[in-house]
Parts: structure tokens; C-alpha cells; sequence
């Protein structure tokens, strides 16, 4: 391998195809072959057929790629980063976090604010736990750093409000009581996609 | 009474914005109120009866006169008022008035000997029943009026071939592409 | 033998009153407005099908009351006039597309003819007739109205004091130069095969059966008068006008409110009638003897009127100096070798 194509960091033009399209026309006799040619072959009508055939496929068919997005969402991926959960032990239905203040150390953002104290048996308990949304810029450190799982990214991702301040309490982020049998184990960050082995490509060796 | 009504109030209406054209010192208002004129004017055709003449009065004025007056507007601002160079108007206003004066005259003159002998109008060409418009005019055009026709004819192939070798001077050269700009942005492949 | 069928139509039906042209004016307002909003839905939902979306679904059943719903905006939006716009014509630019698009269909049969049962007050016993004004020299009329039409998009332009405005307007000019010729040529060798400038003589021409039509002896013709009533409506291969890719709005940049939405109505209306004129004088037109002549045509503009949103669908559109070059040196020598054979096969 030469030094030159090592040095060709441009990795993608490599799968390039190239089309045949000929070489433009330069004399009139030649442009006007090529305007005949192209109005008799009827390639104008190879157009029409197409935007028939899809027409044909969203009536009968009904192949059709609109998401009619309030009403039904696009599945999004296990790894995206949105509004937190906090979620809670299956077995007891107590909540995860142990107050550690772990999140809240690592937040770059500023945006988690915390509080705890001792309960009655000396175990630590979270009086205080609220995220601003306003500043949150959703990097994933508190998911990752959670020595429990209890903070995690969540699918709700329409965050949109009046205020740019938005304040989320614990008591709003942690799993209902009643749907603790809903509550989904956590794969997501740093999981791998669930369209992993496509995505897998050999590296290339000029990297 | 239909025809009086048409014939009053599209009279008012083509000397007023004929008015406007010459009056206004803003070229959009002078160009529009003419060509509302134009098409007004073929209002009078259509109350004559020569619905030919008529409609090709909007053909030939409205549309493709009216095409060559609007290239030449894009060379003016048309939001802005032109200001006229006017050395004597006393001599533009009695030419002016002198003619219009004339004018008027010639058509009193005429009118006057009209209702001393009113059976004398007569169509040199009467339009023949149950035949349409177009075939009266072609009548009369491919007959009487065949030199004068074919002379116009001619008269307009001499403008269009004189137009064509102004344009075709430079026929060569194209504005759209330039040769010189391919080279210069000319990517390198590189040779597998 | 043609003026005696003309006489004998003539003689048949009864007295056309001022009155009943006054309703069958209204009439004709009405309901081409109407078709013309629901053109607008009926346009955005086979879009929407060819690139395999739904469009408007939302306000009524299957989105059919979106065309309230844009009427109702339009109406209520504020109507802007930009500040160094020449105000007078702007204002009246929009008026100009939308009326001369009505005037054009006043010598275009439209609907059947009718008389007024008696029993309504008023009215009773007007009879209705098809054409609001039957000119025989029809389809001139159209075509030359059709043209005076294109004085709404440049005045517009020019008026506006926008640049994008000016370009829309040039540009209208360069379609204007371009089509019109070819227009004028193509649907000349009908005329001289039928021998006659009356839509009625030419629904009359091609009454005996599909192989009559004239499509079959003019496919030349007809093509070229298609290409240039594509143009002659600015729909899509030649959208240059208004063309948002390239000249942001193009004529109607500063528009707002209904005085955009009567250039809408003013193009869709010239939509219906290049639809007309293209059925009546190339695809045999009304069947006058029997009950549903008014059936075929009615499809057979919702053909045309189909073809138009279709091509949309499926074809890029042109630049303007390609326009020029395909209407001055491909269409229009077409067109009069065209004529030339057809003079020459009718006096052999």
C-alpha cells in the first residue's frame, strides 16, 4: 500500500457506483438525435407509470409511509436519550435510588438538584430530587453513572413547553406503584442497537 | 338600448384610462390603463356584431403587443415616477389641442352630411346571414384587399429575417454556459 | 352544409334572455369557484397518493373539509400590502388573473342548457343556455382571453417592489412569448379540417363515435396544444413563474390572504377550461342527442384535469430559456409542418 492511498482518509467515495451516462451531445446533429431519441422512447411516460404504480399501491394497498404522529409514534430506539425515569425495585416496590448524590456530582449541566436525609432507620432517603428541564441537555452521564439503574432515559420525548424552565419532581418521574409490572428493565445507553450486526462494517485499515 | 348602454359606458371608460396614459407620470399606471384601453376597445367590436375583429383586437393588442411593451418596462423602475423633460408645454398643449380640435371637426363634418342623407351609409361589404364572422373578413382580405395583405406579409418576414440576423450575430456564443468555467472547477479523478 | 346545422340548432332552442345569461353567469361563478377550491383538495390529495402520503385528513371525513377550512383562512388573513408597492395595481392585479379566467369561460359550454319550471317565482320559464355568450369565433375568444389573463402575473410582479417579483414578472413574459405562438398553431389545422371557430360546430364535427374524434386525425395537434396549455396555466413542466426552488413565490411573493387565493382560482379556473377546450375539440366533446353527453364530458375533463396533477407528480420542470427552445424550434415547426400536411391531404 502506498503512502498516497494510505493518506486517502475520503473512505466513503469507494462504494461510489458510477453511472453511464454517456457523453453530452456536441453537434446539432447530435443534440437533435438525442432530443428525438428521448421523445420517441418514451421515457416520459416510464415517469408517468411510476407515480401511477405508487398511487395504485396507497389505494389499494394502502402503502402508505405517513405516521399520523399524535395518534401513533414511530418506535424509537433503546438507547435514546430523553425525559428520565426513575425507576423502582421490582420485588418491593421501593425506589431504586439510594440517594447517593452520584447524578447529581456528574450532571455538567447543573440541571439535577438533590436532597436526602436519614429516615427513622437510618437509611438514607431522597426528600428532594428535581431536574431542570431547561438545562438538562439530555448527555446520559446520570444513567451511566447510576450504581443502581434507578435513573434512567426514558422514550417520552416531547418535551416541549411554555417556559424554557421546566422542573420535574421525583414523585412525577418515578414509575406509578400500579404499573410496576409495566416498568421496562433499562438496556438503553451504552446498550447495543437492536440493528446491531448490520451496522457492523470492517474498519477501514487506512484508519 | 343594450348597445347604447355598452357603447356610453365603454366610451367613458377607454377615453379615461386613454387619459391616464398619457396624464400619469408612473409607467405601471400609463402601461396598465392602456392595455385595459386595448381591451375595452374590443368591447366595440363585439357591440358591432364583428366578433372576429374583436377578439382580434384582444389577440394582436392585448397580447402580443402588449408582451413587447412589458420587456421594455423591465428596463424602468416600475414603482418609481418619471420625471419628463418638458421645454414648452404651451407648444405640446396647442399642438396637442389643435389636433384633437381637427379631429373632432372632420367627424362633425361628417356626421352632418350623414343626417342630410341618411339612406347614403351603406357597408361597403354587408355581412352575408348565416355566415360567420371570420369568413366575411376572409372574404373581403383574400379578394379585394389581396395586395395589401400579401405586401404586409412580406413586410413582416423582412422583420423577422432582420431580426433573426441581429440576434444570430452572437448565436454562437451561449449566455447560459460558460466553457471557460468547466475547466477551472475541473475535478481530478483520480486514476484507479 | 355546416351554417345550415348551425341554423337549424339555432331555430331549435328557445330565446335566450338577458336574464337567464345573468344566471347562467352566476351559475358559472358559483360552481367553477366551487370546483376550483375543490380542485385545490382534490390536487393535494393525488399528490399526496403518488408520494404515497395521505394529504389533508384531519378537518371532516377524509380531509374533505379542508376546503373550508383554507376558505375560511384566506378570507380572515390579513391582506398586506408591501410598503413601496405600487398600491393601486397590486390591489387590482389578482382581480385581473382571476376575471379574465371567468370571462374566458363565458364562450365555453358549461353545463347543460335548462329551462326554469315555472312554478319558482321570479324566474320561471328562463331558459339557461349552455354558452353564457356563443360567439362563433369561440375558441379565439378563449384563447385571446386566456392571454389577456397573463396581465394579473406581471403586473403583480411589477408592482410589487420585489425582486422575486420582477423575475416572476419577466419570466411571465418569456412564457407568454414562448407558448402562445404554439397554442395558436396547433389548433389551427382543427379548425381547418371542422371549418369553423364555434365550439358547437366542432362537438357537432365529431358526433359518430369514438373514431370520429379528432384526436385520430390530429394526434400531432393535439400533443402541442396540451404542451401548450400546460404552459399556457403554468402547471408544472413550465411552472416557471412561481416556482419556489427558484424564485421564492415568483410573482406572488408579497401576496396574502384572498388576494393570493384569487390567482388560485384564476389558475384553476384556466385549468378547467384548457380541460374543456382540449375535450371538446380533440375528444368528440357532449354527445347532445343523449341523456349522459353531459357524463362523458364532465369525465373527460376530469381527465385532463387528472393529467395536469399527474404529470405534476411524476416530471421536473424546465428552465425558461429551455421553454423558449422547446416551443420555438421543436413545437413550432411542428406545428406548421402539421398545418402543411393538413392543407395539403384536404385539398388532395
Amino acid at each position: 500500500m502506498s503512502l498516497e492511498q494510505f493518506k486517502n482518509r475520503n473512505v466513503g467515495i469507494h462504494t461510489y457506483k458510477t453511472l453511464d451516462v454517456g457523453t453530452p451531445p456536441n453537434t446539432g446533429m447530435e443534440k437533435f438525435t438525442q432530443v428525438v431519441t428521448r421523445a420517441v422512447k418514451g421515457e416520459l411516460f416510464v415517469g408517468l407509470w411510476v407515480v401511477m404504480r405508487e398511487m395504485i399501491n396507497t389505494l389499494v394497498k394502502g402503502d402508505v409511509h405517513t405516521v399520523k404522529y399524535p395518534f401513533e409514534k414511530m418506535p424509537i430506539s433503546p438507547r435514546y436519550r430523553a425525559i428520565h425515569d426513575m425507576l423502582r425495585l421490582l420485588e418491593s416496590g421501593n425506589y431504586r435510588c439510594i440517594g447517593c448524590g452520584l447524578c447529581e456530582k456528574i450532571c455538567i449541566s447543573n440541571c439535577i438538584s438533590m436532597d436526602t436525609r436519614y429516615d427513622e432507620e437510618q437509611r438514607k432517603e431522597v426528600s428532594e430530587y428535581t431536574i431542570n428541564f431547561g438545562r438538562c441537555i439530555f448527555c446520559g452521564y446520570c444513567a451511566e453513572v447510576c450504581p443502581e439503574l434507578a435513573i434512567v432515559h426514558g422514550p417520552r420525548y416531547e418535551n416541549a413547553s411554555e417556559q424554557r424552565a421546566g422542573y420535574s419532581l421525583f414523585e412525577d418521574m418515578l414509575t406509578p406503584i400500579d404499573k410496576l409490572n409495566l416498568q421496562q428493565e433499562y438496556d438503553g445507553f451504552g446498550a447495543v442497537s437492536p440493528n446491531a450486526d448490520e451496522n457492523i462494517t470492517q474498519t477501514p485499515l487506512a484508519y | 338600448m343594450y348597445e347604447l348602454i355598452a357603447f356610453y359606458l365603454f366610451s367613458a371608460l377607454i377615453i379615461g384610462l386613454f387619459l391616464v396614459t398619457v396624464m400619469s407620470k408612473n409607467i405601471l399606471y400609463a402601461m396598465t390603463s392602456l392595455a385595459a384601453g386595448m381591451v375595452l376597445i374590443s368591447g366595440f367590436f363585439f357591440t358591432l356584431g364583428a366578433d372576429f375583429l374583436g377578439v382580434v383586437q384582444l389577440i394582436v393588442y392585448v397580447g402580443a403587443i402588449m408582451a413587447l411593451y412589458s420587456f421594455a418596462m423591465m428596463f424602468f423602475d416600475a414603482t418609481k415616477d418619471i420625471k419628463e423633460k418638458n421645454t414648452s408645454s404651451a407648444l405640446v398643449f396647442l399642438l396637442g389641442g389643435m389636433s384633437a380640435l381637427v379631429l373632432v371637426l372632420i367627424f362633425v363634418g361628417l356626421n352632418q352630411a350623414n343626417l342630410a342623407h341618411p339612406d347614403a351609409i351603406t357597408a361597403l361589404y354587408p355581412m352575408t346571414e348565416g355566415v360567420g364572422n371570420a369568413q366575411d373578413v376572409g372574404m373581403v382580405l383574400f379578394t379585394k384587399y389581396l395586395v395589401p395583405f400579401e405586401v404586409a406579409a412580406v413586410m413582416l418576414l423582412v422583420a423577422m429575417i432582420a431580426g433573426i440576423i441581429l440576434a444570430g450575430k452572437k448565436m454562437d456564443d451561449s449566455l447560459t454556459e460558460d466553457l471557460g468555467a468547466d475547466e477551472e472547477i475541473m475535478i481530478v479523478k483520480d486514476k484507479k | 352544409m355546416e351554417t345550415t346545422l348551425a341554423q337549424h340548432i339555432v331555430t331549435d332552442l328557445p330565446q335566450v334572455t338577458a336574464l337567464g345569461i345573468i344566471i347562467k353567469a352566476i351559475i358559472i361563478l358559483a360552481v367553477i369557484s366551487a370546483i376550483a377550491g375543490f380542485g385545490t383538495y382534490i390536487e393535494r390529495k393525488v399528490l399526496a397518493f403518488m408520494q404515497r402520503r395521505l394529504g389533508p385528513m384531519h378537518v371532516g371525513p377524509f380531509g374533505l373539509l379542508q376546503i373550508a377550512a383554507d376558505g375560511i383562512k384566506l378570507f380572515t388573513k390579513e391582506d398586506i400590502i408591501p410598503q413601496n408597492a405600487n398600491k393601486f395595481i397590486f390591489m387590482i392585479a389578482p382581480i385581473i388573473t382571476a376575471a379574465t379566467a371567468f370571462i374566458a369561460l363565458s364562450s365555453v359550454p358549461v353545463f347543460p342548457d335548462f329551462t326554469i319550471p315555472e312554478f319558482i317565482p321570479l324566474l320561471g320559464g328562463v331558459f339557461v343556455p349552455s354558452i353564457a355568450s356563443d360567439l362563433n369565433i369561440g375558441i379565439l375568444f378563449v384563447l385571446g382571453m386566456m392571454a389577456a389573463g397573463l396581465y394579473g402575473p406581471l403586473l403583480a410582479g411589477m408592482s410589487q417592489a420585489n425582486k422575486w417579483g420582477i423575475i416572476g414578472a419577466a419570466r411571465t413574459a418569456v412564457q407568454f412569448l414562448s407558448y402562445e405562438v404554439v397554442t395558436g398553431l396547433s389548433i389551427l389545422a382543427p379548425i381547418m379540417l371542422v371549418g369553423s371557430l364555434s365550439f358547437v360546430d366542432f362537438n357537432n364535427y365529431q358526433q359518430e363515435g369514438v373514431l370520429s374524434w379528432m384526436i385520430w386525425q390530429q394526434p400531432v395537434a393535439f400533443v402541442l396544444f396540451l404542451i401548450a396549455g400546460f404552459a399556457e396555466t403554468n402547471r408544472t413542466p413550465f411552472d416557471l413563474l412561481e416556482h419556489e426552488a427558484e424564485v421564492v413565490s415568483g410573482y406572488a411573493t408579497e401576496y396574502s390572504g384572498m388576494r393570493w387565493g384569487m390567482f388560485f382560482i384564476g389558475e384553476y379556473a384556466n385549468m378547467i377550461t384548457i380541460s374543456i377546450i382540449a375535450s371538446i375539440v380533440f375528444l368528440g366533446g357532449y354527445d347532445s342527442a343523449s341523456m349522459f353527453g353531459w357524463l362523458t364530458i364532465m369525465l373527460k375533463i376530469a381527465f385532463f384535469f387528472f393529467l395536469m396533477l399527474w404529470v405534476r407528480a411524476a416530471w421536473p420542470h424546465v428552465r425558461p430559456d429551455q421553454l423558449m427552445w422547446l416551443c420555438w424550434k421543436v413545437l413550432m415547426p411542428l406545428a406548421l409542418v402539421n398545418i402543411l400536411i393538413t392543407a395539403i391531404v384536404m385539398m388532395v
